[in-house]
């Protein structure tokens, strides 16, 4: 299948355009099938639709983590910085590998609590744990403006590919807007049980696919993955050492902070609350490396577009742009395309899921302190799902800039949490306006640092600065506020 | 099998944590881990720094699980 192709056209359309538009649309009528069934043993209460009724096994629990860790910037944009960087790539095994640790720890922790106390998600415990309750409607402002963008990028990805691999006869708009109201429907319908089930099916799928790219591209472009680095050694060695093309600085200040923003997402971490049990929760974190090493073939991808004779428009376009240039039939295409769309939704509707899910219950319950009805709660979810939707979309298409930067900076205020999360786990004096302040302080300074790049102390992340100030302002406050009664005790 | 009081598992468990994040985001990835060369089953030594890392980590957590259980099952007995 080759752009521009002099081809039948039916209905304006070339036959390879209709059977790669076919297949995905066969993706997403599965997908939609999958999801309305998956939400059918759980209880109409809030429970059942935010934390699917704390009754999630081990098989769906290791891909709802994995599946929404993977998302369109891993199957897009993971291949163009190892095509335009190299070796720098590597990071993201790093961060993902050891920012899930502390899960094993605290995941259970937070089960407990939530099993004792009941709560579903993460900004709600950390608030009532320290006893401060404004400090959840701060985390759910904080979550939803940095999901927005996250969210916007998924849509905006998935109709990328759509567009680019129908040779553009399905508009950007309309492949998000399609794609997108088909997570619409399994979310409203099944909460977080349908993300869970789409989940697997996405997961096998985008593993799947990614290994059968990643190993093939390889052979028919140089004869072999060994073959494949020997030939870029001898062009271009400097994309074989780490850091790549970039430097320590960025390589390891990029990792610091994806790893501790990693383990505070709240949608993550909110999955605690709907595991069977603990050790269900400790086998997630197990078994999760084993998804990490779906990102091989991924970086493989991106290696295998170094020399390769044309250069896409975008980096992030390196694997589209390498199945069009290549005479492939539009069956394996339309199949890449149901795999980039997997990884764009798997992640897409956790996202949604846990943003709404938030904003009602941290912003409104726990923060304003507005009391409803498990059924009222399940229905404001619903509403604001599809407010987020909505939102996220006039993003994904109005918006002309760089989405990916705004996803980097979204890592900065959401590492923010740690302290906060830490004190409410495992801290015995539990000063919540101590904690809430500092990260106020930490938050702020992101968004001053990110607006005043120049201002940040050895060019580090922002998000590290912020950090740092936050345990700090932590520490005066702990000493200066010793006197007084704390506001929770372990 | 060790005394589930033990914290010797502990220990090596989280010292193991501490040298793969020193190795795989911090300068250990610098000292030792950044070269392309030697490569191994023809991936460059960057990358396989990174999944040897990957298995050890795997293997370390299947261990401390497995000591986990062990303690908690000794616990209700």
């Amino acid at each position: 299948m080759r752009v521009g192709s002099d081809a039948t056209l039916i209905w304006g359309m070339s036959a390879d355009a209709w059977i790669v538009s076919g297949i995905s649309v066969l993706y997403l009528l599965g997908c939609l099938w999958v999801g309305m069934r998956g939400g059918k043993d759980a209880s109409d209460s809030a429970v059942g639709y935010v934390a699917g009724d704390r009754a999630m096994g081990p098989l769906l629990m290791y891909f709802v983590i994995g599946a929404t860790v993977f998302s369109a910037f891993s199957f897009l944009a993971t291949p163009g910085l190892a095509y335009t960087s190299g070796a720098a790539v590597f990071y993201v095994i790093g961060y993902g590998l050891v920012g899930f640790i502390p899960f094993y720890f605290l995941g259970p922790r937070a089960a407990r609590l939530g099993r004792e106390r009941g709560y579903i998600t993460q900004a709600e415990m950390v608030a009532g744990e320290c006893g401060h309750r404004p400090m959840a409607g701060t985390m759910a402002l904080v979550s939803a403006l940095s999901f927005v963008p996250y969210l916007a990028l998924q849509m905006k990805g998935a109709g990328l590919v759509v567009e680019r691999l129908t040779e553009g006869h399905v508009p950007q708009w309309l492949g998000g807007a399609v794609c997108y109201a088909v997570v619409l429907a399994y979310v409203l319908k099944s909460g977080v049980m349908g993300v869970g089930w789409t989940n697997v099916f996405q997961g096998v799928l985008m593993m799947g696919l990614a290994w059968a790219f990643g190993l093939w591209l390889p052979w028919k472009l140089y004869g072999g993955v060994g073959p494949m680095f020997e030939r870029i050694y001898e062009v271009k060695p400097e994309l074989l050492s780490a850091p790549g093309t970039k430097s320590w600085q960025w390589f390891i200040s990029a990792g610091v902070i994806s790893m501790i923003g990693f383990s505070c997402w709240p949608h993550l971490f909110m999955k605690a609350f709907s595991a069977r049990d603990e050790r269900t929760l400790r086998r997630t974190v197990v078994f999760y490396p084993t998804f990490m090493v779906f990102l091989v073939p991924i970086f493989l991808i991106g290696f295998a577009g170094v020399l390769f004779p044309t250069p896409p428009p975008s980096p992030e376009q390196v694997l589209p742009h390498m199945l069009m240039s290549l005479d492939l039939p539009a069956v394996v295409v339309g199949l890449f395309c149901a795999g980039a769309l997997a990884a764009g939704m798997s992640t897409g509707d956790a996202i949604v899921h846990a943003s709404a899910s938030i904003l009602v219950r941290d912003g409104w319950i726990t923060a304003l302190g507005r009391r409803m009805t498990s059924t009222e709660e399940r229905r404001w979810v619903r509403v604001l799902v599809v407010v987020l939707m909505v939102l996220s979309y006039a993003l994904a298409v109005t918006y002309e800039g760089d989405l990916v930067s705004l996803l980097l900076y979204a890592y900065g205020p959401i590492a923010q949490f740690l302290p906060g999360k830490l004190i409410a786990l495992c801290g015995r004096r539990r000063d919540g306006v101590a904690v809430h302040v500092a990260m106020l302080v930490g938050v702020a300074t992101c968004v001053v640092l990110k607006a005043f790049p120049q201002w940040s102390p050895f060019g580090l992340h922002e998000g590290l600065v912020g950090l740092a100030l936050n345990v700090f302002v932590l520490a005066l406050l702990a000493v200066a506020r010793r006197g007084r009664p704390a506001s929770a005790q372990a | 099998m060790l005394d589930p009081r033990s914290k010797l598992p502990h220990i090596l468990f989280a010292l193991h944590a501490v040298l793969a994040t020193l190795c795989v985001v911090g300068p250990g990835y610098k000292w030792w881990g950044s070269s392309a060369t030697p490569f191994v089953l023809g991936l460059p030594f960057s990358l396989v720094w990174a999944i040897g890392w990957l298995i050890s980590v795997f293997i370390s957590l299947l261990l401390y699980e497995r000591w986990t259980r062990y303690c908690e099952d000794a616990r209700g007995q």
